[in-house]
């Protein structure tokens, strides 16, 4: 092996807005939990009218395979997500973190930003966030900030774009 | 006319030289006058087929015949036998000189250095008399044109002389040839060695069956189908089994050689010049894709399983501009499988520079102009290997086992004893899959290159230009953090924009991708706490 130095790479410096926590769970409730919860429901409903000799195997089934999970994603996804997604704006590069059970951390140097996109959902805008896409000449290098705060967004994007002018670069 | 002195006249690099020299003129094998006299075989073969036909009797229009082909091979013969005579050439330390004419004495010499190519061909003729013709073409040359010609030499004389000629030729050679590669005969021999031969028939088969079954007919209807099955398919499946498997086999060859030659045929890989990569190939619809030099981003070499197993690779170009994701895996093809040391070459000449050979095993032989470059690539820290087994127990070995013992449990103990036996097998191949997997991973810094090696299936040596990377991702899962593990990607304007480097040590990846594409993370980075931690941060600081 040869002898790498090792200088390790610190986290991000800023947090995103505390509220993402609430749009995650929604999201999830919305997207992963629900229809889980919903799924549980039915076979529950209809054994307990129809097949009552079945609930005490269908019951812990329901629980295990379904219930459980898609509360456990309720609860921690959000909770893991808002610990790992962090962003920052260095002098030559931007800098996100991402994910929770797989966690990204990508840098792209701005002198190779193109287009710097913020999007507001219609859940995001419900709690004032906001996420913004910088896009490189590669689709594997092209950053995703979510769960900023509208301010945080609209400064964010500005300062990227006025860094990416001024970083000499052809972006190619 | 094919003779001795078709080497051309006024070619580029003709020199006449007149310096004697100590080394010693060689001949041309004398057997090339018996090539020479090869025209003849059409009317004698048509004389003595009209023999046989009218039984013996010989007409006064054949006599004749026979006596113009007499006097032509009397005539060919003789002009075959002075310039055999008068034709001889010889390798000093710098050049290799070819001297021939009839009447006029031709002296052509050309540079060893410059020499690009040599090519040993021989028809069935100069086959059938055991002698090669050598051709040794230089920059520029192209098809023949300024090639010197030896036609014919001893085979074996024939390798002897290319083997020197090339060693002579110099490490240059690969670098600056404007034709890298052309379609060779001798690789069909790797087409079988694909998916398709087995993967190409299942689709056939289900593409005619549901024809078949769109048109109302089914096949296990059709009487033919039913005797043939009853005569045979259930009475002797000890028989039928592995006659299909090898029926299965030869048929997907089959494809697969049709699939090749049709994709493949005319392939030639140059650099039509200084800026620009063509490639062409193709027999029914020929294709061509041009490559600008600014755009070639690196070189994979590609060794799936068999192919490997089999001493191929293939070779694909990582480049920007070639379209969307479908469209770049169809058009970054620099070479079809053929032998790894072709496709090593071949590398080489498209980065123009050694394609580092990292050591594998024996497969390959090494490169006249990859030495230097074959040094061993830094290896990834055992977890990669654990992680490796794990996965493949959780997701080939246990799902199996668990399935077929649960299936035995419930209906017979012959699925039971199934259980135990696929586990078995399929651990011992799970292992030894991990540990080629894990003996294939590895990095290394090579001048203006970052080298890149994973996978077994399909094992990927990457040569990625450091200057063409755009950014870089660390990803990590549980199992990986608590392993000290990461997996790096470099971002790439090119090929499939994102290039993975997995599982490599925690603690070294940050410099890694910092000393392979600086100017992108530095500022992210902090001095680890401890003192051995602050060693090598600082050892780091130096280095940058």
């Amino acid at each position: 092996m040869p002898a790498y130095p090792a200088p390790l790479l610190r986290p991000p410096r800023h947090r995103v807005d505390p509220r993402a926590r609430r749009w995650w769970t929604v999201q999830a409730l919305l997207t992963v939990s629900g229809p889980m919860l919903l799924t549980a429901l039915v076979p529950a409903v209809l054994g307990a009218l129809f097949f009552p000799g079945a609930l005490p195997w269908l019951g812990p089934l329901l629980l295990v395979v379904l219930v459980l999970p898609a509360l456990g994603y309720l609860v921690a996804m959000p909770r893991w997500r808002y610990a790992v997604h962090a962003w920052e704006l260095g002098e030559r590069a931007v800098y996100a973190a991402g994910g929770w059970f797989w966690q990204k951390r990508r840098i792209a140097p701005l002198s190779r930003v193109q287009t710097v996109d913020t999007v507001r959902g219609p859940l995001q805008r419900r709690y004032g966030l906001a996420t913004v896409t910088v896009t490189t000449a590669s689709t594997a290098g092209d950053i995703t900030i979510a769960g900023l705060s509208d301010a945080d967004a609209e400064e964010l994007s500005r300062r990227i774009g006025e860094a990416a002018q001024d970083v000499p670069g052809d972006a190619a | 006319m094919n003779g001795s002195d078709a080497a051309p006249v006024n070619g580029s690099d003709a020199v006449t030289m007149n310096r004697s020299d100590t080394v010693a003129r060689r001949r041309l094998d004398p057997r090339t006058l018996l090539v020479h006299c090869g025209w003849m075989g059409a009317p004698l073969g048509s004389l003595a087929l009209t023999a046989l036909a009218t039984g013996g009797r010989i007409t006064t229009g054949a006599w004749l015949t026979l006596a113009a082909v007499a006097a032509c091979f009397a005539l060919v013969t003789a002009i075959g036998l002075i310039r055999w005579a008068r034709t001889d050439f010889r390798v000093t330390d710098e050049r290799f000189e070819l001297r021939s004419g009839l009447l006029t004495r031709r002296v052509r010499s050309v540079p060893l250095h410059r020499i690009r190519t040599v090519e040993v061909t021989a028809t069935p003729l100069h086959r059938l008399l055991g002698v090669t013709v050598l051709r040794a073409g230089t920059a520029g040359s192209g098809d023949g044109a300024g090639a010197l010609v030896l036609d014919a030499l001893r085979t074996a004389e024939a390798q002897r002389l290319r083997a020197e000629l090339l060693a002579r030729a110099g490490a240059g050679a690969a670098a600056d040839d404007p034709v890298l590669a052309r379609f060779s005969r001798r690789w069909l021999r790797y087409a079988p060695l694909t998916f398709w031969v087995v993967g190409g028939v299942f689709v056939v088969a289900g593409a005619v069956y549901r024809t078949l079954h769109g048109i109302g007919i089914e096949p296990w209807k059709i009487g033919l189908v039913r005797r043939a099955w009853s005569a045979f398919g259930s009475g002797m499946l000890w028989l039928t089994v592995p006659a299909a498997l090898l029926g299965l086999v030869a048929l997907g060859s089959a494809g697969a050689l049709v699939l090749y030659v049709e994709n493949w045929w005319n392939y030639r890989l140059e650099w039509t010049d200084a800026h620009t990569l063509r490639v062409s190939h193709g027999l029914l619809t020929p294709r061509s894709v041009t490559i600008e030099r600014a755009r070639l981003r690196g070189v994979l070499l590609r060794e799936p399983l068999l192919l490997r197993a089999g001493g191929g690779a293939l070779v694909r170009a990582v480049a920007g501009g070639l379209g969307d994701r479908e469209e770049n895996r169809r058009r970054s093809a620099l070479l079809p499988p053929a032998p790894r040391a072709e496709a090593v070459r071949v590398a080489g000449g498209a980065l123009q520079s050694p394609f580092p050979t990292p050591e594998s095993g024996n497969a390959g032989a090494p490169e006249p102009g990859a030495s230097g470059a074959s040094e061993a690539l830094a290896r990834h820290p055992r977890a990669a290997l654990r992680r490796r087994r794990t996965r493949g127990l959780l997701f080939a070995v246990l799902p199996g086992t668990a399935a077929l013992a649960a299936l035995g449990a419930a209906f017979t103990p012959v699925l039971l004893h199934c259980a135990w036996i696929y586990a078995l097998l399929s651990t011992a191949a799970v292992r030894w899959l991990a540990r080629d997997a894990y003996r294939s991973l590895g990095h290394a810094l090579r001048g203006r290159h970052l080298v890149i090696r994973a996978g077994t299936f399909s094992r990927d040596t990457l040569v990625l230009q450091r200057a063409a990377i755009v950014g870089w991702t660390f990803t990590t899962s549980p199992f990986t953090r608590r392993a000290g593990l990461v997996t790096l990607t470099a971002a790439v304007a090119a090929g499939e924009d994102g290039y993975r480097l997995p599982d490599l040590a925690a603690r070294h990846a940050p410099a890694l991708a910092s000393e392979a594409a600086p100017g992108i993370l530095e500022e992210f980075l902090v001095q680890p706490t401890g003192d051995a931690g602050r060693d090598a941060a600082e050892a780091g600081l130096r280095s940058r």
